[in-house]
């Protein structure tokens, strides 16, 4: 495992225009994080956890300050550039699955695969060992509405890692999700965090969830409170 | 764009109900449109079909003074043609006469044409055979207008070469049967020789029939019309009835490219949160917008694939049966040939340009409301928040 820096935020502001003023969402943040971190912003709700993993996932981007991910920088990717970069390299996690319902299991953790052109024997395999991952291989031909919500979330979950991207983001992944199968979630990241180096970000309030992270930054009102390092793995390495 | 098609058939497949309205609709359409356009373009290849057998040959050369839509012509409008001249046409003279059906009077067109021509379908032949001292044919609509019948004998008053009536009793030799009204209603056909003795008017002719032989020349005092310029009247009459009825095909093809800029409207603002997910998932908005547009025109390929299945057994059952117009006789009061049975053409270029006007509106209906999508925030887009 390297110590690479693949996350880089440098005096990064949001600001978002309120009525006559602006409203500040995210106040100066500077924070890095190394290939193969689990860590997660805490923080409570409207702290700017959903803003900063969003500017990160280079779905939205800074009003000031530079945000560096995997080497580049998100403010200057062009549509096309920024689709590809999550494409490829990030895959995301929601509190609420956001499962294609159309869709069998197989085809919704199969869509990036076929966003990247990858041909279908190989896509096959690569859906059904994500599949595994998460415990359900013999789930692939059921519709999202058919599954309970532990296992819509780990289908949410096969579906971010099957393209083996450098950067999970799991916005309060386990918001919807009881006891029983957060820890189930969880202990499934953090295991494929090993396995695979897959870097981690989560946002949470949920101290269920705050027991696996090695590191935790709070956010409070937009600005970083404290930068935590619970567990010293990325760290040490 | 592949995979567009792919994901657009899963999401329209999986939408259920409101898919299968739309192409319910769009495929009525679309047989609506072709049936009435095939149906049409029948008549008009048999009205012309029609036309050319009965009435207008391979073209006509008429009287420079004779104009046939002025009767105030017929008096004047006639002339003698050279023998060499005349080779390959078929004389018809027309006079101003009356006849008297049970005492009635009615206005006739008294044609004289050659009994031995083969140029038009009219059967001469009868008029040659006759033994009757003036024998004449008419059409079945002129007999049930005077309602006269094959042998009844009817009194018919004519001006002579002097200008004074004289009249005389003619036998109707035969009533012919033909969907062309204009050698029907109102004509009285007798044989040109015969014509000629009785108005004094000598090898006088108001028009010729062409056959498919003669070369048309310029003789001064004479007009030649060909067959496509003596056409063009029935082109022109069916021609305004196909933009009528396309108001009514139209307007149902616009019920259905409503039903689907609905379907879009509401597609783009209730599926907020998967256009979050696709563009979290790597696609850029404009390929979500192109999934969008390409789920909106496969409305019309499975509007086509409905449509065919219904519509290619019963238009090819409807192009070999026919259909059936009782008041077809009614129609042909409009100047048009008209047959009691039609048999609808479905041309092949009828057929793909429907498809392609169906193809094409169903896009852009389904591209301006998607066109939203390359504006939206991903963000908000996710957090199903836009309005
Ligand atoms: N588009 C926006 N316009 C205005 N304010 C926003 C917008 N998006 C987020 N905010 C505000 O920014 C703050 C941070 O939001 P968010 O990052 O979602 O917080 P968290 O995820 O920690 O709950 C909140 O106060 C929220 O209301
Ligand atoms: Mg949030």
């Amino acid at each position: 495992m390297t110590s690479e820096t693949i996350i880089s935020i440098e005096n990064v502001f949001k600001r978002y225009p309120v009525g006559d003023g602006e409203f500040t969402a995210l106040k100066d943040i500077n924070l890095q994080f190394k290939r193969s971190e689990f860590a997660g912003l805490v923080g409570p709700s409207g702290s700017g956890k959903t803003t900063l993993l969003n500017i990160i996932g280079s779905l939205d981007s800074p009003t000031e300050g530079r945000a560096m991910v995997l080497g580049k920088n998100i403010s200057e990717l062009s549509h096309r550039e920024s689709a590809w970069l999550r494409n490829k390299h990030i895959g995301f996690i929601f509190q609420v699955y956001n499962l294609l319902p159309v869709y069998t299991v197989f085809e919704n953790v199969e869509f990036a695969l076929l966003l990247q052109n990858i041909p279908a024997d190989e896509r096959k395999k690569a859906v059904m060992k994500a599949l595994e991952w998460v415990g359900l291989a013999d789930m692939a031909g059921k519709k999202p509405d058919k599954l309970s919500g532990g296992e819509g979330q780990r289908v949410a979950i096969a579906r971010a890692m099957v393209k083996k991207p450098e950067i999970v983001i799991a916005d309060e992944p386990s918001a919807n999700l009881d006891a029983a199968n957060t820890h189930a979630i969880l202990k499934t990241m953090k295991k494929l965090n090993e396995e695979l180096g897959t870097t981690f970000l989560f946002s949470t309030h949920d101290e269920k969830v705050m027991g696996y992270l090695e590191r935790i930054v709070h956010l409070r009102d937009g600005y970083v409170e404290q930068d935590e390092i619970i567990s010293p793995k990325s760290m040490t390495t | 764009m592949k995979l567009a098609f792919q994901l657009a058939y899963k999401n329209l497949v999986g939408a259920g109900l409101r898919t299968w309205l739309n192409v319910g609709v769009l495929s009525f359409s679309f047989i609506v449109i072709i049936f009435y356009n095939g149906l049409i373009d029948g008549w008009n290849e048999q009205a012309k079909r029609d036309s050319i057998a009965w009435e207008f040959g391979h073209g006509q050369l008429r009287n420079a003074g004779y104009d046939p839509f002025d009767p105030f012509t017929i008096l004047d409008g006639h002339g003698v043609l050279e023998q060499k001249q005349a080779e390959n046409l078929t004389p018809i003279l027309i006079r101003q006469a009356s006849i008297y059906p049970q005492g009635r009077m009615f206005s006739v067109a008294l044609k004289g044409i050659d009994a031995n021509q083969t140029t038009l379908e009219i059967p001469t032949q009868a008029l040659r055979e006759s033994t009757a001292a003036m024998p004449v044919i008419i059409g079945k609509n002129m007999a049930d207008a005077a309602k006269l019948e094959t042998g009844d004998e009817v009194l018919l008053r004519w001006r002579d070469k002097d200008g004074t009536f004289d009249a005389s009793s003619a036998t109707i030799v035969q009533v012919f049967e033909t969907n062309v009204p204009t050698v029907d209603n109102g004509q009285l056909w007798i044989s040109i020789e015969k014509l000629w003795e009785m108005t004094g008017l000598q090898g006088h002719a108001t028009l010729f029939v062409a056959n498919e032989k003669y070369q048309p020349e310029q003789i001064p005092g004479w007009k030649y019309e060909s067959q496509t310029e003596l056409l063009s009247d029935i082109t022109d009459i069916i021609a305004t009835k196909k933009v009528s009825g396309s108001i009514m095909y139209l307007l149902l093809l616009a019920i259905a490219l409503l039903a689907i800029f609905d379907t879009q409207v509401l597609s783009v603002f209730r599926r907020q949160k998967e256009i979050g997910t696709y563009i979290s998932l790597g696609m850029t908005r404009a390929q979500v917008v192109g999934l969008f547009t390409v789920e909106g025109s496969m409305y019309s390929i499975f509007a086509m694939t409905v449509g065919s299945i219904i519509g290619i057994p019963l238009f090819t059952y409807l192009a070999t049966k026919g259909i059936a117009f009782p008041t077809a006789s009614a129609s042909r009061d409009m100047g048009v040939a008209m047959a009691e049975r039609i048999f609808p053409v479905f041309g092949i270029q009828l057929i793909l340009g429907t498809i392609l006007l169906v193809v094409i509106a169903a896009t852009i209906v389904s591209f301006l409301p998607a066109r939203k999508i390359s504006k939206m925030d991903p963000v908000q887009a996710l957090k199903g928040k836009l309005q």
